[in-house]
């Protein structure tokens, strides 16, 4: 079977899995969109106060917001379980992904799915539509086309630094706050336009962790601020060579993990 | 008494164990002080005029709201939730002391922890490297402190009866989303009740939550003093008192009918 094909049937029997719990997943639902309705009127009654945050209106920000959550939404969906791989090591499951005849990976990336991630695309995607009449956009092929790239980048970097961050456990037994602090950061780039911030943490941003590329870089093209970073302004169209790079160094960070593990047992 | 402090003793050697996690706490904390100070400080550029307070108010307000809730959220509903979940409560319930104030004594120690070996520090880096502000007098000071105590008994008491939810639904980690972000919004710890428009400020004004982040903050930056600052710290005796009986109330009628599988 290929992988793909095999990744398909996996998911399917995790949704099965999953729709044995109906109260959660309402109440799931639920809770996510009040935070994020929560969330974004904060900076909304702030933004709307001072007119704009360092040039970017209420609207502006909302897009932010928006297009960093249609990407954060599909890691959600399918991946938000690559940060339970500590447990998985502790408790010694991991194993049964070593002891079938498929790529680990696959086997891993199909074993759940979060339904969460269902109000986070909800969420983005009226914050997005809102947006976008507000703003009074007229986007072309070009920017649609390029709309949707960004979106997969943004899982795909996500994705990968999860899986590059929880491989530390692999050495250590533990990534769980480490994931949390890469995460406190990626909410400050969902929230804030980057601009807002100092030298270090833009550069902290767009190098090493770089979660920039999830919304702040692509919003700069699909809103038409690409002079806001002058001469950097290639950074604005990077978003999915950023990804094939993380994708490249994710692939080699597994693949040394792997060699390495011994099972704890059980 | 004495049985109350050793919990509480306890609880506050159960969190130092954990080195690694100590540091990783300490730059998240950073962060966030960092971040919050960066949106002020862009806003204050922007609009001097809109603020009422100084630049150096308004930093000390958001990074001061990043400190408190490094040790003021204890998290008592996610002790309980496990607790029931994994059916470990009945351990709880064979302690000689009651669930209520040991749970009390257990978040009193993680509070003081979280105060003096997380909050304190980054609040003393902060202090220097955010040019942050100090209360306005010692009288203040001693107001604020007070201040800190009523709003931690506030938040334990919610975090009490949302964890005492897990007894009806076993898994509380939706509705604490929800509960986290409305905290958030409506206790002012990212924006001060004033900056709200009018109806959600109404709204904020009822609400316990202001008890937990606004008024131990408007103390310390001095936008309460005197009479309003003591008619502030009984708006929040109140509320303390108010959800402690509610969260007995409560408590009393989940362990007359709780059964426990497994254990």
């Amino acid at each position: 079977m290929n992988p793909i094909s095999l990744y398909l049937r996996l998911v399917r029997i995790a949704i099965k899995a999953r729709m044995q719990y109906r109260a959660d997943f309402v109440t799931g639902i639920l809770g996510v969109i009040v935070m994020n309705v929560v969330n974004i009127s904060l900076i909304g009654i702030l933004v709307s106060r001072f007119a704009d945050l360092n040039g970017w209106t209420i609207w502006e920000v909302v897009f932010l917001y928006s297009l960093w959550i249609l990407g954060h939404s599909l890691f959600s969906l399918f991946m938000w379980h690559i940060r339970t791989l500590e447990d998985y090591l502790v408790q010694g499951t991991f194993d049964q992904f070593l002891l079938r005849p498929a790529s680990a990976f696959v086997l891993f990336i199909g074993r759940e799915v979060q339904y969460l991630g269902i109000a986070d695309f909800a969420i983005g995607a009226s914050g997005m539509a809102l947006a976008y009449s507000n703003l009074r956009l007229t986007w072309g092929p070009v920017e649609w086309g390029f709309l949707v790239l960004a979106i997969l980048a943004g899982t795909l970097i996500e994705m990968t630094l999860t899986l590059m961050i929880s491989s530390i456990a692999f050495w250590t037994g533990r990534s769980r706050r480490a994931n949390g602090l890469v995460m406190q950061v990626n909410v400050m780039v969902q929230y804030y336009p980057v601009d807002i911030f100092g030298a270090f943490f833009r550069v902290l941003v767009t190098s090493v962790i770089p979660v920039a590329f999830m919304n702040y870089y692509p919003a700069l093209m699909l809103l038409g601020k690409v002079e806001h970073i002058g001469a950097w302004w290639p950074l604005a169209y990077a978003s999915p060579v950023v990804a094939l790079v993380m994708v490249g160094l994710a692939a080699g960070v597994w693949q040394l993990a792997l060699r390495q593990y011994s099972s704890a047992g059980g | 008494m004495k049985l109350f402090w050793s919990f509480t003793r306890q609880a506050f050697h159960n969190t130092a164990v954990y080195r690694v996690e100590f540091w990783i706490r300490l730059v998240s904390i950073l962060l966030a002080m960092y971040s919050i100070r960066a949106v002020w400080q862009t806003l204050y550029t922007q609009r001097p005029d809109a603020f009422g307070l100084t630049l150096g108010q308004m930093v000390t307000y958001g990074v001061l709201g990043m400190a408190l809730h490094a040790f003021i959220d204890t998290g008592s509903e996610w002790y309980i939730a496990t607790q029931v979940r994994t059916g470990a409560i009945d351990t709880d319930l064979l302690k000689p002391i009651d669930f209520h104030v040991h749970m009390l004594a257990r978040n009193l120690g993680e509070m003081l922890f979280g105060m003096g070996v997380m909050a304190l520090p980054t609040y003393a880096i902060g202090y220097f490297v955010f040019g942050l502000q100090l209360p306005p007098d010692a009288g203040a000071a001693g107001l604020f402190a007070l201040s800190v105590l009523l709003g931690f008994l506030v938040q334990f008491h919610l975090g009490f009866l949302l964890g005492s939810v897990a007894f009806a639904t076993l898994d509380i980690r939706s509705i604490a989303w929800a509960y986290f972000a409305v905290i958030s919004f409506f206790s002012g710890q990212m924006v001060p009740l004033w900056m709200f428009p009018d109806g959600l400020r109404a709204v904020a004004e009822v609400l316990p939550l202001q008890a937990v982040y606004y008024i131990p903050m408007s103390i310390y930056i001095g936008t309460y003093s005197g009479p309003e600052a003591w008619s502030a710290l009984g708006f929040q005796a109140l509320w303390a008192l108010t959800l402690a009986g509610v969260a007995r109330l409560a408590w009393h009628q989940v362990h007359r009918r709780l059964t426990v599988q497994g254990g």
